[in-house]
């Protein structure tokens, strides 16, 4: 199979999986399951099927900017690198998703950070931490005490 | 008379195989499956991969010895249940057991890394690294088959057991038989330069789904057939301790396992006289 078809399916796999983090307010469980356990471990097979097969031809390597550029030079090599994203990106996305259902943040707030974890990953998850720790500097307080004074 | 072939205790028959497989021998039972969840991406880089070795698909072997190595531990898993259970919660075989997955483990790690470098694992003289590597998954092969006979022994001198004593019989036959011929035809196999007497010394065209040559003796006939002692003498075992009275049962299984050496013995013949298997084909 060529590296664009692979390249094709986990992009829909992994698209299959925000979808089923945005539908999960209706089907936590079920979304769950799909995103953090089925799609990111068909990433993962994919991934290591693909390192498993690749890795001793490249050249290049993890010590310099100007060897892990030279790693991806090889198409089977960034397509390994880009399901890597696709596959951590998904599993931030569902543990974002799973705690704020425990902490008991709202959705409609949460999805703002899963599009940026979508896109940019990393961005996505200091704006996800950013909202926990504003959620713990203001307390809810539904008794109203103390909030006139 | 032929109750507790299969389960240990009555109260075990609800659950399913692999809850009692785990339950017998945890470890065993987690690093065959971790094999099988390794077949996964083995089967992806099969897939992909264009490099070949023997001129087959450089991924072919270690998908094979992840097969045979989970087939292994989840037989020994399951006949762990077999064991008496202070010999069981010991120490003593919780390190053994623990040696023997690393012996796996070091196993599956050497047949993937060479065909990463789409290079031989076995007979493989290029270097000084690579005969030492060589050499000592050999002497790893035999840690990892000592289980078998060491659960053969335990097995067979287990005298309370409440298994059919047939089958007990042949399980510990079994078990002690894979252990003998296996270190005897592999050990012949690994002084040799090949395991290919004769024909093309190429894995093409072989005889599936195993791969033996054709056009040729295949000294890893043998191999297959002692390797699975552990498996056909129970199997025979397991009928002849529900079809026959224990003391013919018995017999049977001397028999049947005398047979079974006569095979190995004559599969390994039949390759060092540069014959493929099954000779009457060819």
């Amino acid at each position: 199979m060529p590296p664009d078809d692979i390249f094709r399916i986990c992009n829909m796999m992994a698209m299959a999986g925000w979808l089923a983090l945005l539908a999960s307010p209706f089907a936590p469980k079920l979304a769950d399951r799909v995103a953090a356990l089925a799609i990111p471990v068909l990433l993962a097979i994919a991934y290591t099927g693909l390192v498993l097969a690749f890795w001793s031809g490249t050249e290049g390597g993890f010590d310099t900017l100007p060897n892990v550029m030279r790693l991806f030079t090889q198409p089977e090599i960034a397509l390994a690198g880009w399901i890597h994203y696709l596959a951590f990106d998904l599993l931030i996305g569902a543990w974002e998703v799973r705690t704020a259902r425990a902490e008991r943040i709202p959705f409609l707030a949460v999805v703002p950070c899963l599009a940026l974890t979508f896109l940019f990953g990393p961005a996505g998850y200091l704006a996800f931490t950013a909202l926990r720790a504003a959620r713990i500097a203001i307390p809810t307080n539904p008794q109203g005490v103390g909030v006139a004074q | 008379m032929t109750t507790d072939v299969l389960m240990a205790q009555p109260h075990f028959r609800t659950s399913s195989f692999t809850t009692e497989l785990f339950r017998r021998h945890p470890l065993f039972a987690g690093a065959a499956l971790c094999l099988m969840v390794l077949m996964a991406p083995t089967l992806v880089a099969m897939a992909l991969d264009q490099r070949t070795f023997l001129d087959i698909n450089v991924w072919i072997k270690p998908f094979k010895f992840q097969v045979a190595l989970a087939i292994y531990l989840a037989t020994l898993a399951w006949f762990a249940g077999w064991l008496p259970a202070r010999v069981a919660a010991s120490r003593l075989h919780r390190i053994f057991s623990m040696i023997v997955v690393v012996a796996i483990g070091a196993e599956t790690a050497w047949t993937l890394g060479a065909a990463a470098l789409g290079v031989a694992s076995h007979f493989n003289n290029s270097s000084p690294l690579a005969i030492a590597l060589y050499a000592s998954m050999g002497v790893l092969a035999l840690v990892l088959t000592s289980a078998a006979p060491v659960y053969g022994i335990v097995i067979l001198r287990h005298r309370d057991s409440r298994l059919d004593p047939v089958f007990r019989l042949s399980v510990g036959i079994g078990l002690i038989a894979t252990f003998v011929l296996t270190a005897a035809v592999a050990g012949y196999m690994s002084g040799t330069g090949s395991h290919f007497v004769g024909g093309n010394h190429s894995d093409a065209g072989g005889l599936a789904p195993m791969g033996w040559a054709r056009d040729g003796g295949d000294l890893r006939v043998a191999h297959f057939f002692a390797t699975h002692a552990m498996h056909f003498i129970p199997v025979f075992g397991f009928i002849a301790s529900r079809a026959l009275p224990a003391s013919s049962g018995k017999r049977a299984v001397y028999a049947f396992a005398a047979l079974f050496v006569g095979l190995v013995g004559y599969t390994f013949a039949e390759a060092l006289s540069g014959r493929a298997f099954p000779a009457m084909l060819y």
